[in-house]
């Protein structure tokens, strides 16, 4: 055997491995519900935060966790414990994305991703009166 | 509706603009021809003449186009919806280039600037035997990019984004109340530069970064020749010092993106392996597999089909890139991605074009190219016509696929002997494959938001999520492990053959260097801390590293042995030396500033969440009242107060450190800030110390930025309530107060005599941070079995105490307290790290940047000295 068919079959190995760990790998994006039957299981959950619920963060007792209510994309609400200082401008996000999972009734999550509106990105050319 | 004929806009330019977008397209389109037949006909031709012509103007109408949009930036032309939306009155006037390159359109047009530049340059110096080919390429590629600049509608298919469209034509804006006024202009004012945007990285940046990309199209213009004319050798030797130039100037715009990350994000690092960043690594790693294999063509020839592969996929994956980041389809994988100008489909053509093209070219047989051309149109109209563009496409890669393969068995010149496993070539074709498969790897989970779009619900159920920073580090270890270990080894071999023993020899040495120092670095690490419970990634990792970290040693120490023993330490001839040994030091500091990052900042708080796992543990923000001082690392922090300046609010915080008589001194301030940015809300802006063996990196997570108001200062804020007994203690933020008794007016007896009043006094006794003690004496008044409400007011603490009831059967009191506004004292979140050794990454940079810029001048250099000889 050639030493380039070696090559060309540790290259396909390492294809394969690439397909086989993205295809098993938990990570897809999910909901609560999902969440709540697989404990164990991280999830990347998309939601929306619920703005009427105060998001609770309180520095002095610790700085590394916040707690807010959340609305998945299928309407289902659960609390939400991140384990971070809480993120600027949250309040003013409308849509996120979650890493973690549920643990009992609360979803506690490691990581968010926050997408703030595009209207707040760009603003409107406005005449001033002064 | 009434025709409105506004006042004071310059309509002219605007017109003017985009004539010359349409002069360039319709230029490089009748360059491309013209080439096209220049080269067919042979060299000396009257089509020659014609479209160097052709090309001259488009070049000039490119860069009219881009003195046209800088004018109407200039001179503040807030008509212009490109002109308003990225520049603004008040802005400096050295930030007007980055407005130019801050939107899609102006990147574009930065893009197709440099490809000009490189253009006209290739022109002039090109060997006369490749210029027509070359340039018909090129000319094509032009085509395209200028009609990414064009904005007209072809049967209601939007193409291209002009940056010359009128504000009130918008139709963003085109709604809105200014559009009626006729005076609009005399009070408008541009939206202006993104803030966080405006610092001396955006004027560097964008076009280093560009001209990387733009010079990936030499190499790929050469290769496509090669196929074109089946003369697949001779123009390597001219592609060489482009190639090398490419990699020096994209390796140097993607370590400047690394360095801004560093130095003004928030993320805590030099790479975050977001798909922006990873759209630009790929091309470079592929480009460099490309430049190495060229090496073993002109030496000794070979590898022709690699060399080939390369140089069109450097480029192709710029293109794919330009796609992913600008297309709006990594959605919510990246927080930086491009807003979406609604050219999606614009960009998968102009891909899908050029890989046809390739293909085109590589097939000889005028039958099956015909078959072939045939079928790409009629699968196009098709997914016109009737949809399906999935599985079309997915049919289209599959025949597209089977015809490369067909074609390069059938037609491509292949190799006849066996590459020696002791010769520098196989070691050489090695590095590039991995290099190769990295780039793959890297696109493969890069690209999972595209492999949802194609294959979700029909491969698959619930749309996959990218993987995480961790996960790309853990993949790439190993590869960089290999590529480290052939870049030590390379040089040793000669071509063809080496003898094994001299081989061995030479290697010994700096091997058993690297060994003994890497093992007596890293074994120690391992007794630090106990790895018996660790997780399987864990052990994995720290293998890796170790490994990493020797491989690391050992490219190092034999590529300064290869300079200074076999170069005899000559500069000129070492470009490749140099350049390993910076590649080496860059990844040995990427290595050690990243494993051994150290989070300064700890959580003090006891509230434990490790049940979750070790992810949930963070403990990494630090809270700093102002005026407080707090251990942090091997310094003392304290927060000393905010000052805004504009739009950003800086944090001072000063650090102090005990000096040799153990007095304690201010060893260096940092002043982290938050920028309360209009139009992305707010951007923590992070302050670094270096120094040479390690940097203090510090970020506010969290801070308020308005100094707390004057007017609420004196009132009361929510009390709390606090159920307690006597001797139980209450805080405050200022104070500890302690239950010290409670006295009645009457004994329980009397009051049960006689129902008339009661009054229970509590005697709180408060200490503040000076111990001074402070009595408060708030009264519980029951009058014929009404609660009377009263209120104590202790001034000197700017506390109020309501002692509203009693439980008699858990003999608890209730007591509510209220403290002042600004009772709170001012305080930030921080999170800080040292990141020990990050110099050699930095250090390691430059010599990488230097080592190549030193082949790339010998490339040349050796390109003259054989064109006299000949």
């Amino acid at each position: 055997m050639k030493k380039m068919h070696i090559l060309g079959i540790i290259v396909i190995a390492v294809a394969i491995g690439v397909i086989l760990t993205s295809l098993q790998s938990s990570a897809t994006y999910s909901d609560f519900t999902e969440a709540t039957e697989n404990p164990t299981t991280e999830y990347h959950v998309v939601g929306k935060l619920n703005k009427s619920i105060p998001i609770q963060y309180d520095p002095k007792i610790n700085a590394d966790e916040c707690s807010f209510v959340m609305t998945d994309n299928k309407g289902v609400e659960k609390k939400v414990v991140l384990h971070k200082s809480v993120p600027q401008d949250i309040e003013k996000s409308e849509q996120i994305v979650l890493i973690g999972k549920m643990k009992g009734e609360e979803f506690h999550a490691t990581e968010i991703l926050m997408k703030c509106p595009s209207k707040y990105n760009d603003g409107q050319p406005q005449i001033s009166e002064s | 509706m009434e025709k409105v004929s506004y006042i004071g806009e310059h309509l002219w330019i605007g017109q003017l603009g985009h004539g010359f977008v349409v002069l360039s397209l319709v230029a490089a389109l009748v360059a491309s021809i013209a080439y096209y037949f220049h080269s067919k006909e042979g060299l000396q031709n009257e089509w020659k003449k014609f479209a160097n012509i052709a090309f001259s103007i488009h070049s000039v109408s490119v860069i009219g186009i881009a003195a046209t949009l800088f004018f109407m930036l200039f001179n503040h032309y807030f008509e212009y919806s490109y002109v308003w939306q990225h520049s603004n009155k008040e802005m400096p006037m050295h930030y007007i280039l980055s407005c130019f390159w801050e939107g899609q359109e102006g990147s574009f047009l930065l893009w197709s600037f440099w490809n000009v530049v490189l253009g006209n340059i290739l022109r002039k110096t090109i060997d006369a035997k490749w210029e027509g080919s070359t340039m018909a390429v090129f000319s094509l590629v032009q085509v395209f990019l200028a009609s990414m600049l064009l904005g007209s509608y072809i049967l209601d298919y939007k193409i291209g984004s002009s940056p010359f469209i009128l504000l009130r034509e918008n139709p963003e804006f085109a709604n809105l109340p200014f559009v009626q006024n006729e005076n609009y202009l005399a009070k408008l004012d541009g939206r202006g530069l993104n803030p966080l945007l405006m610092n001396y990285w955006m004027t560097i940046h964008p076009p280093i970064l560009f001209l990387g990309f733009s010079s990936t199209l030499i190499p790929f213009v050469f290769a496509l020749s090669g196929l074109w004319k089946s003369d697949y050798t001779t123009w390597q030797k001219s592609a060489l010092p482009w190639t090398f130039f490419s990699i020096m100037i994209l390796g140097t715009g993607i370590l400047m993106g690394g360095a801004w990350a560093y130095e003004s994000l928030n993320f805590a690092g030099f790479w975050a392996w977001d798909p922006v960043e990873n759209s630009s690594l790929v091309p470079w790693l592929i480009i460099v597999g490309a430049g190495h294999v060229m090496i073993i063509n002109r030496n000794k020839g070979g590898s022709l089909f690699m060399t080939h592969i390369l140089s069109i996929a450097s480029f192709l994956m710029v293109l794919y890139s330009t796609f992913l980041t600008r297309s709006g389809i990594l959605g919510k994988n990246s927080v930086h991605a491009f807003t979406d100008l609604g050219m999606e489909g614009q960009l998968v053509i102009y891909v899908l074009t050029f890989i046809f093209l390739c293909v085109l070219l590589l097939i000889k047989n005028k039958l099956i190219k015909i078959t072939y051309l045939v079928l790409s149109f009629l699968l196009l109209f098709l997914a016109i016509l009737i949809g399906h563009k999935v599985s079309i496409l997915l049919s289209w890669s599959l025949v597209t696929l089977g015809v490369t393969i067909y074609s390069y068995m059938k037609f491509f010149p292949k190799e006849a002997e066996e590459e020696s496993l002791y010769s520098r070539e196989f070691w050489l074709f090695v590095g590039a494959l991995i290099l190769l498969l990295s780039a793959l790897v890297i696109t493969y989970f890069t690209s999972i938001p595209v492999m949802n779009k194609l294959f979700q619900g029909w491969l698959y159920e619930s749309e996959k999520a990218g993987i995480k920073v961790a996960d790309y580090n853990q993949w790439m270890t190993p590869f960089a492990i290999i590529i480290l270990f052939i870049i030590a080894i390379a040089q040793y071999f000669k071509y063809k053959n080496t003898d094994k023993k001299a081989f061995l020899k030479t290697v010994s040495i700096p091997l058993g260097l690297a060994v003994v120092f890497g093992l007596s670095a890293t074994i120690p690490l391992y007794f630090l801390k106990d790895y018996s419970t660790a997780s399987n990634t864990v052990k994995w990792n720290l293998i890796s590293y170790a490994l990493l970290f020797i491989v690391a040693l050992f490219a190092i120490f034999t590529n300064l042995d290869y300079w200074v023993r076999v170069l005899k330490g000559k500069t000129k001839r070492a470009g490749a030396s140099i350049a390993h040994i910076g590649f080496a030091l860059l990844l040995l500091g990427a290595l050690i500033s990243t494993s051994k990052k150290q989070t300064i900042s700890k959580n003090t708080s006891t509230k434990r969440v490790e049940s979750l796992g070790e992810d949930f543990n963070a403990k990494k923000s630090l809270v700093l009242t102002v005026g407080d001082t707090l251990p942090m690392g091997n310094y003392l922090v304290t927060y000393t107060g905010k000052k805004r300046e504009g739009i950003d609010v800086y944090f001072n915080m000063d650090y102090f450190t005990h000096n040799e008589d153990g007095k304690l001194v201010k060893a260096f301030e940092l002043n982290p800030m938050v920028q309360d940015n209009p139009r992305m809300g707010t951007a923590s802006n992070p302050d670094t110390k270096h120094f040479l063996s390690h940097d203090i990196y510090t970020h506010v997570t969290y801070g308020t930025l308005s100094d707390t108001q004057k007017a609420r200062d004196d009132a009361y804020k929510e009390p709390t309530n606090f159920v307690g007994h006597i001797n139980d203690t209450i805080f405050a933020s200022n104070a500890i107060i302690r239950i010290d008794s409670i006295t009645t007016n009457l004994s329980e007896e009397e009051y049960a005599k006689n129902d008339s009043l009661l009054i229970v006094t509590a005697v709180l006794k408060a200490t503040d941070i000076t111990g001074k003690i402070y009595r408060a004496t708030p009264q519980y008044i029951l009058k014929n079995n009404m609660v009377m409400p009263d209120e104590f007011e202790l001034n000197e603490l700017g506390l109020k105490f309501i002692f509203w009831k009693i439980n008699p059967n858990e003999g608890s009191v209730e007591i509510q307290m209220a403290e002042k506004v600004n009772n709170v004292k001012d305080f930030i979140v921080i999170e800080a790290y040292m990141f020990p050794m990050i110099n050699l990454l930095w250090l390691g940079c430059l010599i990488m940047v230097f080592g190549t810029t030193i082949a790339v001048i010998e490339r040349i250099r050796l390109n003259k000295k054989t064109a006299e000889a000949v």
